[in-house]
């Protein structure tokens, strides 16, 4: 497998996987298969959220688009724009931080590394800190912040470079609702002021619904894609209006009705 | 809050005073035990009085039986523990840090790094001292005798120092670049940094607190091989020469006295090393 350098692709699409496959083999050997044939489409610009049971493979996919993982069959086109891996942003889970750096050292790693002289660094990083309300904390270490400002810094972070992608793994995991629900807005605002194509991979239906224009839902063990909703609803969403709440209904049914064959399977 | 600060330290509790009297009462106590029974046994070649020890520790300068005074003598071994522990320190952090991020070199060497490190440094004098004879550091430049104190710096002495002080420092180094969380290289890479870039900027300082723990290692040993080599035949300077030298005159006086500068160097290395690690190092052990 070889993400393709040549542009196939329509001018609106961004990302697409042709029937994907991966396998991961265990310590012990088992070969555990974390994708099969995965199909699937991102508009530029476009916001898609990715919900699945932990454990179903949607590190695997988000690697696999970073390019930290390879597919083994199948197939990765990425729009012109987005080759080269400093067009792609990458926020993990976990450790998104370096620890030994301050929060402003943090968000301009990226300029760092790619020799953008300190004084424009300065300027793109305060600007960049003052929009995710960070500039009290620029001095901060990561252990002396909260959660939640953790994954501002991270935020940040990733979009010192400007990317046209970002693709983020389950940020708001570790967050409490409030929090969780003012990143979630915060976020909505970069993606419609920058333009960018983001994909999110939650648990968390809710915020599934909240932010993705599409959601895709990946069933467990093999990885694949169960069904994809558009999510025709306007931003600001409200999660009391009856759209809203319709769409959270048939994604609960959908997964319920899944679980409730997978449990009679194994039984 | 700080009203309760004061009231505290207002009423110390039983800690702080135990704290207090193992720093005064207690070495006091041993001090006057000591003079007593030195001077009820009145036989200063087996059992000197306090007064005798402070005596020299008071005037490190005298000249003793021609072998250098107390100050002279722990210079030079400072001196060759100096050299020594910073040619170790230097390869040991560079391969360390090499091998510890190419894991088929690390395959290659460890074996051979398994079976030298339980080695005891001290076993290595006999061979350094045939290989480098008496050579001195100055001879290695090509001068022969340069009337300074890098006269005192024999080969031998130095490659048993490194030997001391490479493998702590080695394998700290290998084993904090080896444990470096594998996110913080892919989020360096998705960050743009390249293969030396990651080098630089993830894997030394995430190895940092690992590094500095080997280097501490490191100097702490080198002072206990370097006191231990002087003593062995073939040496002719040094603390632990003095020290041994003296014993052999019975001057159990000397002998003390450089005892307790040997401990006093210890600690005091020990404890500015340790300050130099916390001051470097707030994040560690607060990766969340």
């Amino acid at each position: 497998m070889e993400i393709q350098t040549t542009d196939p692709l329509q001018k609106s699409t961004a990302v697409e996987m042709k029937n994907v496959d991966k396998t991961f083999l265990s310590d012990t050997g088992i070969a555990i298969k974390a994708l099969v044939n995965i199909n699937l489409t991102v508009r530029q610009g476009e916001f898609v959220t990715i919900i699945g049971p932990t454990g179903c493979g949607k590190t695997t996919l988000l690697n696999i688009l970073a390019g930290l993982n390879r597919a083994d069959n199948g197939r990765v086109l990425l729009a012109e724009e987005l080759q080269g891996t400093q067009q792609i942003a990458y926020v993990f889970q976990h450790y998104t931080l370096f620890p030994w750096r301050t929060v402003m050292q943090n968000v301009s790693f990226g300029l760092h590394m790619r020799h953008v002289p300190r004084r424009q660094r300065k300027i793109i990083v305060r600007q960049l800190l003052r929009q995710m309300g960070l500039d009290k904390f620029k001095e901060a270490y990561p252990h002396e912040l909260s959660g939640g400002m953790r994954q501002r810094t991270a935020i940040a972070q990733a979009l010192a470079l400007q990317p046209k992608l970002l693709l983020m793994d389950e940020p708001f995991g570790a967050l409490d609702d409030a929090t969780r629900g003012e990143l979630q807005l915060k976020l909505i605002q970069l993606q419609q002021k920058h333009g960018l194509t983001i994909i999110f991979v939650t648990h968390n239906i809710d915020e599934a619904l909240i932010l993705g224009d599409k959601v895709i839902i990946i069933a467990n063990q093999p990885g694949s894609i169960l069904a994809e909703f558009d999510i025709p609803v306007p931003q600001p969403r409200q999660q009391t209006s009856k759209e809203f709440t319709d769409c959270f209904l048939k994604i609960r049914q959908l997964l319920s009705h899944y679980s409730a064959c997978q449990f009679t399977r194994q039984v | 809050m700080r009203n309760l600060q004061k009231e505290n330290h207002r009423n110390k509790t039983a800690g702080d005073w135990c704290k207090i009297l193992g720093w005064t009462a207690v070495p006091a106590i041993l001090l006057i035990f000591w003079q007593y029974a030195a001077m009820e046994l009145d036989q200063p070649w087996i059992f000197p009085s306090v007064t005798k020890v402070f005596e020299q520790l008071l005037h490190p300068l005298r000249d003793h039986y021609a072998s250098g005074s107390l100050a002279g003598n722990t210079l030079v071994s400072l001196l060759r523990v100096i050299i020594g522990f910073v040619l170790a320190a230097v390869t040991g952090v560079s391969l360390g840090l090499l091998l510890g991020s190419f894991r088929h070199l690390r395959f290659l060497v460890e074996p051979l790094i398994e079976i030298l490190r339980p080695l005891c440094p001290i076993a290595w004098l006999p061979f350094a001292i045939v290989i480098f004879k008496l050579r001195t550091l100055p001879q290695l430049f090509g001068f022969d005798y340069t009337k300074t104190i890098f006269d005192e710096i024999q080969l031998g002495m130095i490659f048993v120092l490194f030997m001391g002080g490479f493998f702590p420092v080695f394998t700290n180094t290998l084993d904090g670049v080896a444990g470096v969380r594998r996110n913080y290289i892919s989020l360096a890479r998705m960050l743009g940094a390249h293969r030396v870039q990651i080098f630089l900027y993830v894997y030394f300082p995430a190895a940092l607190p690992m590094i500095l723990t080997g280097l501490r290692q490191g100097i702490g040993l080198c002072w206990f091989v370097i006191i231990a080599a002087e003593m062995m035949t073939g040496a002719s300077s040094g603390i632990g020469y003095l020290l041994i030298y003296a014993a052999d005159q019975s001057a159990m006086d000397i002998v003390i006295a450089a005892m307790l500068i040997i401990g006093a160097i210890g600690s005091l290395l020990n404890f500015l090393t340790r300050r130099a690690m916390r001051a470097s190092l707030h994040w560690y052990g607060k990766e969340y």
